[in-house]
């Protein structure tokens, strides 16, 4: 309710199953801010546990107050009815996301040194995440703001658990094209799953489409193995229902027949990125380390 | 999720006394303006202590600098050398200028091994960055003062608090849970305006929530208005967990001073005697409402010393090797660490006669290796310098 108070909506800005996303600014501040509220269903034991950890986990992350996360400002509970809690929370609000910077680029596309750069912040907010035990799970061109003077701002982390645990029932249409053969294959996963979705993004900096447009998970797991090659059976994970033999023999294509203008360097990160085996896939902290990043 | 066979929770609570304490709730709505406060007499003893300390030093633990988590030994020995002898032991250790280049890869190295043995890392590359974290975010756990907002009184606190710790006994909640939640208690009651008839409501509430944050298994929400005779309703419970929620914008985040303790012990090899006597000191600094100002550390190291001046353990040259490590993890000024033991010293010398025996009863058991019923733990405020006037 306080935020209502506090804050006057401006636009509907996004939406889905599992709540809205307003611009609003706030009364006294004049400073515009994006209010996310997840509704949450409170069962007879009060708000879920989970919710309870994520957004404290939220909140602790915030207190690092790191360059490439996005600031939350302020975090509400109220009731909307006896079953269902509004989580709402407050983050400041940044007008660009890296989809809207990369089709706002001019003709040629990103010149190679703001992609370099865009990729270090970005890597580095991951490896923030990474080292504080937190998954993103969603990243994609949507959920990574880039501010007027270019800086990028990882969004939307947490949330996505806050969410799905609670929303099994509901059909919540994500975009399949950002993710990792891991949990296109429902097998385990972990921090590997975000560096698939950076190496997916670095491809889209310069292609300024999407690498991989999958219709279905199955669709999906084609779109990859056509660049990368079918992985060994050795490589299959044991515990999924979709067997390697569902998938054509296939041979890796050079990927820089996907992304002609990429560099040596750049080329050697983006494979290490889009490794079939999470193991193998570089980390978040290796890949700060990696010569391409390391460049200036 | 719940636990079953809660329907005798209060016998089960009142398991450890004689004779059944008046219900909380009652009692709270009779003890507006009564203050329990240790006499003035003995509040003019401790601020005996050396003033000139002002602890400028334990409020600001260097935030950034790693080399502040460690006490130098060199600086500390050139200021504090005044006699020959002193004079002497420097030259000695001047010969030694490996080992000031030695204590701190030792302590990480050992630190590393605490950790890992705790079960607080996954990975063991992380362990020293978790420490400086750890070390970093006690500073927001503290309080600048102990008083509370009216009407309550430290005595209402404590008499809540010791409550609490025998709820959280029965739910088997782990002991962050209890650190939590106490930590949650002390920062409701000064953000969030309750009344007198809702204390134990709130009480409820932040062991609630800290259990949310650090158990898997929960009790349900009517077996908590049970433990509190159902004079709240489950309606109101949930309304106040709301309330702290918000009122504390979901910061849940807490470095608990057990951590601290358990890491000292560890890398310091104290005996399993020396750990419960010390974690038994550290539970009753819960009670004492001035420790809240005190950071985590200090208090995991107050209580340390304590144990060990109290238990005089033989020591071999292994054992004071292991203690000198973990003594370079910096907790602040010794002023400060004599205020906090003292405290923790009269705490546990009155324990037995106190209304508030919770912890003291806890560990009286052969699991606690009954530390509480230790006979030196009567004469401890002596061995600080107290008198047994002020105990």
């Amino acid at each position: 309710m306080a935020q209502e108070v506090k804050y006057e909506p401006v636009a509907q800005i996004g939406g889905g199953a599992y709540g809205t996303v307003y611009k609003a600014r706030d009364r006294v501040s004049g400073q515009f801010v994006a209010l996310k509220s997840v509704r949450v269903q409170t069962n007879q034991d009060g708000l879920p546990l989970s919710t309870v950890r994520e957004v404290a986990l939220l909140k602790r992350l915030e207190q690092f107050d790191h360059p490439n996360v996005v600031k939350l400002m302020d975090v509400c509970a109220t009731p909307r009815t006896d079953q269902e809690t509004k989580v709402t929370l407050v983050f400041e609000h940044v007008d660009q996301d890296l989809k809207t910077y990369l089709e706002k680029a001019p003709a040629p596309g990103l010149p190679a040194h703001s992609i370099r750069d865009l990729m270090k912040q970005l890597v580095s907010g991951l490896a923030f995440l990474h080292s504080h035990r937190v998954v993103h799970r969603d990243l994609k061109p949507e959920n990574i703001l880039v501010t007027s003077k270019g800086q990028v701002k990882l969004a939307d982390f947490g949330l996505a658990r806050m969410y799905s645990c609670h929303m099994a029932l509901t059909p919540v249409v994500v975009t399949l094209w950002y993710r990792s053969p891991e949990v296109l294959l429902q097998s385990t996963y972990a921090t590997p799953v975000d560096i698939w979705s950076t190496g997916c993004i670095f491809a889209e900096m310069f292609r300024r489409k999407p690498l991989f447009c999958g219709e279905s998970e199955a669709d999906q797991l084609g779109k990859i193995f056509e660049v990368t090659g079918l992985p060994s059976e050795e490589e299959w994970p044991a515990d999924v229902t979709l067997k390697r033999h569902n998938f054509s023999p296939r041979s890796p294509r050079p990927i820089t027949d996907y992304v002609p203008e990429i560099c040596d360097l750049g080329e050697d990160l983006l494979k290490k990125m889009l490794t079939f085996n999470p193991l193998k896939r570089i980390s978040a902290l290796n890949a700060l380390e990696h010569s391409y990043l390391m460049e200036d | 999720m719940a636990q079953t066979g809660f329907c005798d929770s209060k016998a089960l609570l009142d398991l450890h006394k004689k004779e059944r304490r008046v219900p909380l709730r009652t009692w709270a709505n009779s003890c507006l303006p009564k203050e329990r406060c240790p006499p003035a007499e003995s509040m003019e003893r401790w601020e005996m202590v050396p003033k000139a300390e002002q602890d400028s030093k334990w409020v600001r633990v260097p935030l950034s600098a790693e080399e502040g988590i460690i006490l130098d030994y060199a600086q500390m020995n050139t200021t504090h050398a005044d006699g020959p002898k002193e004079e002497a032991m420097l030259r000695c250790l001047h010969g030694l200028q490996d080992l000031r280049i030695l204590v701190p890869s030792l302590l990480r190295h050992e630190m590393e091994l605490a950790m890992d043995k705790l079960g607080l890392i996954y990975d063991r590359t992380y362990a020293w960055d978790i420490f400086s974290d750890m070390m970093r975010s006690q500073l927001r756990d503290t309080f600048p003062s102990a008083d509370l907002p009216n009407p309550f009184t430290e005595n209402t606190r404590a008499i809540l608090v010791d409550w609490l710790i025998q709820v959280h006994e029965v739910f088997h909640f782990s002991e962050e849970s209890l650190y939590l939640a106490v930590h949650l208690l002390n920062r409701c009651l000064r953000q969030i305006k309750v009344s007198v008839a809702s204390l134990q409501l709130l009480g409820v509430v932040c062991l609630f929530v800290a259990g949310k944050k650090e158990e898997c298994l929960l009790p349900e929400v009517s077996e908590l208005c049970y433990l509190m005779e159902n004079a709240y309703t489950k309606h109101q419970l949930l309304r106040m967990e709301r309330r702290v929620l918000c009122g504390l914008k979901f910061n849940l985040s807490h470095c608990p001073p057990l951590h601290f303790l358990l890491l000292s012990a560890s890398i310091a090899r104290c005996s399993n005697k020396m750990v419960w006597m010390a974690r038994y000191l550290l539970e009753l600094s819960l009670l004492e409402g001035q420790c809240v100002m005190f950071l985590p550390v200090q208090l995991a190291g107050a209580a340390l010393r304590l144990a060990r001046l109290v238990l005089q353990e033989p020591s071999t040259p292994e054992s004071e090797a292991a203690w000198c490590i973990s003594s370079t993890i910096h907790v602040g000024s010794e002023a400060t660490l004599l205020k906090i033991m003292q405290i923790l010293a009269v705490a546990a010398a009155r324990a037995r006669t106190r209304e508030t025996r919770a912890t003291y009863i806890k560990f009286s058991t052969a699991d606690t290796m009954c530390v509480s019923h230790h006979p030196a733990l009567k004469g401890a405020p002596c061995l600080l310098g107290l008198t047994s006037m002020q105990t």
